[in-house]
């Protein structure tokens, strides 16, 4: 399977928020109630396609325990992308939102692509945190926003994939180094050759620079 | 002197003086471990701590921390002492990681690019994590981006660096699994087969090997690395390394080694012990990049080190492993051999040859077991090789089928235990090819009639003491008991079958009863498995050997309890266990080939149920059955009833559809309803309206009753009026009919007037006394006349009072009407009302009808516009084949042009031929820049030119 671009993103949050769950749905288009508790970081990976690009997304879900933060910690640096993740039925877990936030600036890129996540929106009836709360949160601290249900799949495709558009657009900008691996990033197999062009070729199609190199 | 040289290092302030103190330390370092070690180690992490901008100096300290801590070099040294050493390098250890900041300080260190430090810091952690691994493991762990930063040595351009970070990272990621999932995060697995194909793949020296061990460090039992492995398209990466080649040029002991670490790499991510989705998937990646296909190219060439072809083999046994899609292919494979064989064929050849290698036996074995491993496609292809039908078409070359029997009955144990063994897997859950295994009959020897397969099976357990046998009898008899398990189990028929020899129940109760030796306890425990086979699965269709009796037989021979210890010796055998852990059947020796890994499975399955089948009483059985029966009722019950939910099912679906459909009806009827709803409403609140100015016109008359009682004469005067009217009117009709009369006697005068002419004299005098008469009548008619006149202006003066009276009555009739009569003009109103919500209605139906004619319109615009569609792309169709005839004309014409070309090429070689021979030549130059038609003639005149040469 080619694809134009690889992004490698990470799930964080408190530990019961459903991160595990977001996953599964995006990745095997299921549901699973009851989910054991992530040892470490578990992976996951899916093709999507953007602008008519096959863009492979190659996921790392952590533990949320604290028990965890430190190993969890190892994989900010090398993600293009993060889903921070809470639930909407447990107003802590929100509260907690800054430290990850910290936690991650710190580590991280500062490129990094971060989508807020507030899940288990089918829970409408023990909601605890309002849906304004959260857009004011991500707005306030330059996020992405999005309520969704791992259980319904409500906007979990969107959030995944509204996640790597946002990267593609920054690639688009150049705000990303395309060529350096520790960034989350990783242009395809095929393109492979033609990244020698150069940085600024980033910022064209790859079909472009295809023919570019062709040229050359 | 290590004290003084201690000193120096601690309270020198000059940097050369501390310097070459450490230096002194370094050199002293490897004779005099200990004391160095001791005295010095707390100075030399101070320098580490303060002396960080001189390379030099950290250098010698790290080196010296290192030869302190390391214990390789001293085992060169003296290995009598090696335990000690071992001893010292962890107290030193323990030492330096009491206080994690040393561990952080030397992780910090190796971000420094100088080769002084990096260097000896690679060293120094290295050999702190093979003392004491997980302790630095989790310092690392938690250090932020720890192991972030050792996985950038693998970018070191220096070579020296980036092999020390590979066995680094190899002691780190050392059965650690969060770590290894930082490591493959950080791209590990993109860098390392990066390094192996930089170095030339398995022809690589020792930095491959390290590479594949780090490699095997991330993937083993690690699912999600395995995982990420595989969704990085990894394992295509792996093909290049097992095109070896066919030039056998060199087998270095180098390339051996990297070869068996790539084929266990292979193996790690399709082991039997991974999640089934895994492992098949990987199984799938591995046929689709021509993984598989490229180690069954090893797997039939020639030359390769025997213990590589058999880790191929295993490798392969583990890629098709309950993989149709690779079952398939591998049962398509053929050895380039002439003629052609399969290579299941040739492999089976191998196995129950004693000549080869234990080990390569034991992996054809598996290789068979994972070619038949939920494989029925497979297993009746083997079964049938060994059928009449199919044995004669294949009589010149030897089949799988042939090799088995061959095996099976051969003077070697070995060959017989992996034959019958490898029979059983054919055997493994396939009820059918139980079924046709008891068709196979073998021809013994010339003049003796067939045996069947099972029958020959039994004779050689009972007589198998007689033949002479390399290696251990017990093999022998324990593989064919283990086949006749696998073959009766599940399997009423061949139960059948085997009770029909009479002498095999005798012998099994002889077995079992007999007080043996320890070494016959594991074929006393198969044989009493084989008659509780024969006992459960028995369907009391022989008269002699019902379940019943058997038992009893039991009882009476051997002893309920006797028989079930004996059963139970099989799972209590030493190597059961072992057996019982994987599929591959892995052996240290021959000795120890006993058990088969699905064997074992079998007896886990069987052995409860046979012992309480033989505790059940005759009764119990008899219940059971009769539960058996009454279960099979229900069952046919339950698929009744399930047939009927089906059913039930599909009408609910309909049903539903219908709902929905019933419902949009329901919705769009509803909206009119309510629409009408809305006007009648608004209707009632008309009638509203007028009920209450009623209302109000009911109090007027509430006020005016008095008044009404006044004028109760009024109505009694109109009542005489009318009369009087109606006397009046009665009169009048009365003159008008006597007028009537008068005019008809005047007509009838009249007519007879005329007539005068045939009887004038008569008539004349009573034409004088008619016009008399008239003149009479005239005058009555005349006072009848103004009789009538007056009576009439009478009538009118009369009408014209009765209208007054009646506006009178009226006007009094206004300010008091009666009840009855207002009612009557609202009910007029509301019939008004209704005839117009009538006229709507109407008007409404006036516009569906319109809308109904205006959609018939667009479906017949539609129509119209699919006709038309379709037209194009018939059109269309013509275009492409149109532009396909270009394309092929095109090419054409480039052929003609080619030719063309080709035909100047040859013009021009020939002319010059003809320059060289002194022919004229001019004319035709000046032909070849002419246009095209000169061109075609200069091609006839040119072959005709080659036909004169």
């Amino acid at each position: 399977m080619t694809y134009a671009y690889l992004f490698k993103y990470i799930i964080i949050g408190d530990t019961g928020v459903g991160k595990s769950c977001l996953l599964l749905q995006f990745t095997d288009k299921r549901f699973q109630p009851v989910h054991d508790l992530t040892i470490g970081v578990e992976f996951g990976a899916r093709m999507v396609n953007i602008d008519g690009k096959q863009i492979k997304l190659q996921i790392w879900d952590t533990a949320g325990q604290e028990s965890f933060r430190s190993i969890t910690r190892s994989y900010y640096r090398g993600a293009a992308g993060a889903l921070l993740v809470y639930d909407i039925t447990r107003r802590e877990t929100f509260n907690h939102l800054t430290s990850w936030l910290e936690d991650a600036r710190q580590h991280s890129s500062s490129n990094m692509v971060i989508m807020l996540i507030g899940n288990k929106s089918d829970l409408e009836s023990r909601r605890d945190v309002k849906r304004e709360e959260g857009e004011a949160f991500a707005r306030e601290h330059g996020l992405i926003f999005m309520e969704t249900s791992a259980k319904t799949a409500c906007n979990v495709e969107e959030a995944f994939i509204n996640t790597a558009k946002e990267i593609y657009r920054k690639i688009q900008q150049g705000l990303f180094d395309v060529h350096n691996e520790a960034n989350g990033i990783k242009i395809g197999p095929q393109q492979c050759i033609s990244t020698s062009v150069g940085p600024s070729a980033s910022q064209r199609s790859s079909r472009d620079m295809g023919s570019d190199s062709g040229c050359c | 002197q290590i004290q003084k040289l201690c000193d120096r290092v601690a309270s020198s302030t000059l940097l050369d003086d501390r310097r070459n103190a450490v230096r002194a330390l370094k050199s002293l370092s490897k004779k005099y471990r200990l004391e160095v070690g001791i005295q010095a180690m707390e100075h030399l992490i101070h320098v580490l701590q303060t002396d960080r901008s001189d390379s030099e100096i950290i250098g010698y300290a790290l080196d010296t921390l290192y030869n302190i801590i390391s214990n390789d070099e001293e085992e060169e040294v003296e290995e009598n002492s090696t335990r000690q050493s071992e001893d010292l390098g962890s107290q030193f250890t323990e030492i330096f990681i009491k206080q994690q900041e040393n561990v952080t300080l030397l992780l910090s260190l190796l971000e420094e690019f100088d080769f002084h430090v990096r260097w000896p810091g690679v060293k120094l952690l290295t050999s702190l994590l093979k003392q004491l691994g997980p302790q630095v493991q989790q310092i690392i762990l938690v250090s932020p981006m720890g192991v972030s930063r050792l996985m950038d040595l693998l970018a070191d351009s220096r070579e020296v660096i980036r092999n020390d970070g590979v066995l680094l990272l190899q002691a780190l990621t050392r059965s650690n699994g969060a770590i290894q999932k930082i490591v493959a995060f950080e791209n590990a697995f993109e860098r390392l087969l990066d390094i192996i194909t930089e170095e030339g793949n398995s022809d690589g020296g020792i930095v491959v090997e390290d590479c594949l061990i780090l490699l095997q460090n991330l993937l083993k039992n690690n699912n999600s690395n395995q995982n990420f492995f595989k969704e990085g398209s990894y394992i295509q990466r792996m093909k290049p390394w097992f095109e070896v080649g066919d030039e056998n040029s060199g087998w270095s002991a180098q390339k051996v080694t990297n070869l068996h670490l790539m084929l266990q790499l292979v193996r790690v991510l399709v082991s039997p012990n991974n999640p089934p989705g895994a492992t098949s998937s990987c199984q799938k990646a591995m046929f689709q990049c021509g993984l598989l296909q490229q180690l069954c190219t090893i797997l039939m060439a020639t030359g390769v080190p025997a213990d590589i072809l058999t880790e191929t083999i295993n490798t392969v046994s583990e890629v098709i492993r309950g993989c149709q899609v690779n079952q398939d292919y591998f049962a398509s494979v053929n050895a380039p051999s002439n003629p052609p064989r399969p290579a299941i064929v040739v492999l089976l050849m191998s196995m129950v040859n004693e000549r080869q290698p234990f080990v390569l036996r034991c992996a054809v074995l598996y290789c068979f077991q994972c070619f038949l491993y939920k494989n029925q496609k497979g297993q009746g292809e083997i079964v049938s090789t060994l059928l009449p039908s199919t044995i004669d078409a294949t009589g010149n070359s030897v089949s799988a089928g042939q090799l088995l029997c061959g095996g099976l009955f051969s003077t070697d144990s070995l060959s017989n235990w992996c034959a019958a063994v490898a029979l059983a897997h054919a055997l493994q859950e396939n009820a059918t090819q139980k079924e046709q295994l008891l068709r196979v009959q073998l021809a013994t020897s010339i003049g003796n009639p067939p045996v069947s397969l099972l029958q020959q099976c039994t004779n050689i357990l009972s007589q198998g003491d007689k033949i002479d046998r390399r290696g251990s009898k017990i093999q022998t008899r324990v593989g064919l008991l283990m086949l006749l398990c696998t073959w009766l189990s599940s399997c009423p028929i061949a139960v059948t079958h085997f009770l029909h020899n009479s002498a095999n129940v005798p012998f099994l109760t002889g077995q079992i009863a007999e007080n043996l030796g320890e070494e016959e306890q594991l074929v006393q425990g198969l044989c009493a498995l084989l008659l509780g086979i024969s006992i459960y699965f028995n369907d009391n269709s022989l008269e002699s050997y019902m379940k019943e009796k058997l038992k009893q037989l039991i009882e009476k021979r051997i002893g309920k309890e006797n028989f079930i210890e004996k059963l139970g010796f099989i799972s209590k055998h030493e190597l059961y266990s072992r057996a019982s852990q994987k599929p591959q059947p892995n052996f240290p020796s021959p000795e120890y080939m006993i058990f088969d890994h699905e064997f074992t499975k079998l007896v886990k399955e069987l052995e409860g149920v046979i012992t309480k089948a033989i505790y059940k009483s005759s009764e119990e059985d008899k219940q059971e059955e009769e539960v058996k029966k009454t279960l099979e009722q229900h069952d046919s019950i339950v698929t009744h009833y399930k047939n009927m939910i089906r059913e039930q099912d599909l009408q609910l679906e309909e049903l539903k559809q219908q709902i929905s459909t019933l419902k949009c009806q329901n919705e769009q009827l509803q909206t009119a309803v309510t629409q009408q709803v809305s006007q009648i409403q608004q209707h009632k609140d008309q009638y509203n309206l007028l009920k209450v100015q009623l209302g109000k016109d009911n109090q007027h008359q509430g006020s005016y009753s008095d008044g009404a009682q006044m004028n109760g004469i009024q109505p009694e005067e109109i009542g005489r009026l009318r009369e009087e009217i109606e006397e009046l009117k009665s009169n009048q009709e009365l003159l008008q009919s006597q007028l009537a009369e008068k005019d008809a006697l005047i007509e009838n005068l009249k007519s007879s007037q005329p007539s005068p002419g045939t009887n004038e004299q008569s008539s004349a005098t009573a034409s004088a006394r008619d016009s008399e008469q008239i003149e009479e009548l005239k005058q009555e008619l005349a006072t009848l006349k103004s009789q009538l006149n007056s009576q009439s202006s009478e009538i009118t003066k009369l009408q014209t009072e009765k209208q007054e009276l009646l506006e009178k009555t009226e006007a009094f009739a206004k300010s008091v009407p009666i009840p009855g009569e207002s009612e009557t003009v609202i009910a007029t109103k509301t019939t008004d009302v209704e005839g117009r919500l009538s006229a709507l209605l109407q008007e409404t139906k006036e516009l569906k009808n319109e809308i109904k004619a205006l959609s018939e319109e667009r479906t017949a615009i539609k129509e119209q516009l699919d006709s038309s569609n379709s037209t194009i792309a018939i059109l269309q169709n013509e275009k492409n084949k149109l532009e396909v005839d270009i394309t092929d004309s095109k090419k054409e014409q480039d052929d003609l042009l080619v030719l063309l070309a080709d035909q100047d090429q040859k013009i021009f070689s020939l002319k010059n031929k003809l320059k060289e021979l002194g022919h004229p030549v001019e004319e035709e130059d000046e032909l070849e820049s002419g246009d095209q038609d000169d061109e075609d003639d200069e091609d006839e005149d040119d072959s005709k030119e080659q036909g004169h040469i």
